[in-house]
């Protein structure tokens, strides 16, 4: 043990300062891949995609799947993104902070919105299983047929972009609300 | 019989465009069937599955090679080492909700792609995973693949 990490044990940071100063938090780290710049032609396909899954869909609606889907993906640049983006548009604090739990807390959002988030959730985890008919058919009764397949869309261009994020270790808190606009 | 047929054209369009786009990057047609297909199995995705096994036998890849590509850990000597990094990279990108992608997963096909490689593969797991998705949410049957 070097006389750095013994200084580090036995007098912890959360030690040494006091209430009023800030914690230190630990370094940030540099993304693994600049996908977009070594695949230029992928990225645009993605923007395009982007476009075109949003079209019809509630942007408000929107937001709630995006982080909904992030949670599970564990994508933090999307979290960042998206929780801004939703408190910019003037999304709730506590309607996104119970997007963690939404099943339980069925009463801040509206039917259509507990429909959504539970498709979101089945067309997210696909790896368990399929999506479920019970599942499907309640969010076919809240959402016309085109407008369930704009939906459907919008789910899997989360899902997409989660996966860059994750895998490309992109990095959260840069972001500011309204940019990728 | 599907559940809805209705997918609005310019995603359509899109969806092409991204998987096109990244199998042109990835240069390497037969490992891109490997990486669709196994991410079709993960996925539980019947129409991807039906289209890209009919792909990957177009292309002359074996059957043993598709028949163990389940098992493609186990399945020494059956693929090679810049293969079986890229399905190692498959499974982690495309099981998300298990955890993270893990640095030696990542580490491992860093060694055998580019990094202009590497980011065609990654999204080529992506552009699978949403076929996977549009595929199985609306319930598509397989055998509407035409080669």
């Amino acid at each position: 043990m070097t006389t750095e990490e013994t200084a580090r044990t036995t007098r912890p940071e959360t030690a040494r300062r006091s209430p009023e100063e800030p914690a230190r938090h630990t370094a940030e780290t540099a993304p693994r891949l600049a996908w977009a710049q070594h695949a230029p032609e992928v990225y645009k396909a993605m923007l395009r995609l982007d476009t075109a899954a949003r079209k019809g869909l509630d942007p408000r609606l929107l937001e709630l799947v995006k982080i909904r889907a992030s949670q599970l993906n564990h994508c933090a640049f999307c979290l960042d993104m998206h929780s801004k983006d939703a408190l910019a548009a003037g999304e709730s604090v506590e309607r996104i902070i119970q997007l963690g739990a939404w099943e339980e807390s069925r009463h801040f959002y509206t039917e259509q919105e507990v429909a959504a988030l539970a498709l979101t959730d089945a067309v997210t985890v696909l790896t368990d299983g399929f999506v479920p008919d019970e599942v499907y058919d309640h969010a076919a009764k809240h959402f016309e047929e085109a407008e369930l397949a704009q939906l459907i869309a919008a789910i899997t261009v989360i899902n997409a972009w989660n996966r860059f994020g994750v895998t490309c270790r992109m990095v959260p808190g840069h972001y500011e609300a309204g940019k990728h606009e | 019989m599907s559940r809805t047929d209705v997918l609005d054209p310019e995603v359509a369009r899109a969806l092409s465009a991204l998987s096109a786009a990244a199998k042109r990057g990835l240069g390497d047609p037969a490992l891109a069937e490997f990486v669709v297909v196994r991410a079709s199995q993960l996925n539980h995705c019947a129409f991807c599955l039906d289209m890209h096994l009919t792909i990957a036998r177009e292309l002359g890849v074996s059957a043993q090679q598709l028949d163990l590509l389940a098992a493609w850990e186990e399945a020494e000597g059956v693929f090679d080492e810049r293969e079986r990094a890229a399905l190692a990279l498959t499974e982690a990108v495309t099981v998300l909700t298990d955890g993270r992608v893990p640095d030696e997963v990542y580490e491992r096909a860093a060694k055998h792609f580019d990094d202009r490689e590497l980011a065609h593969l990654i999204g080529l797991v992506v552009a699978i995973n949403n076929w996977n998705r549009v595929m199985v949410g609306r319930r598509i049957p397989p055998g509407g693949y035409q080669p």
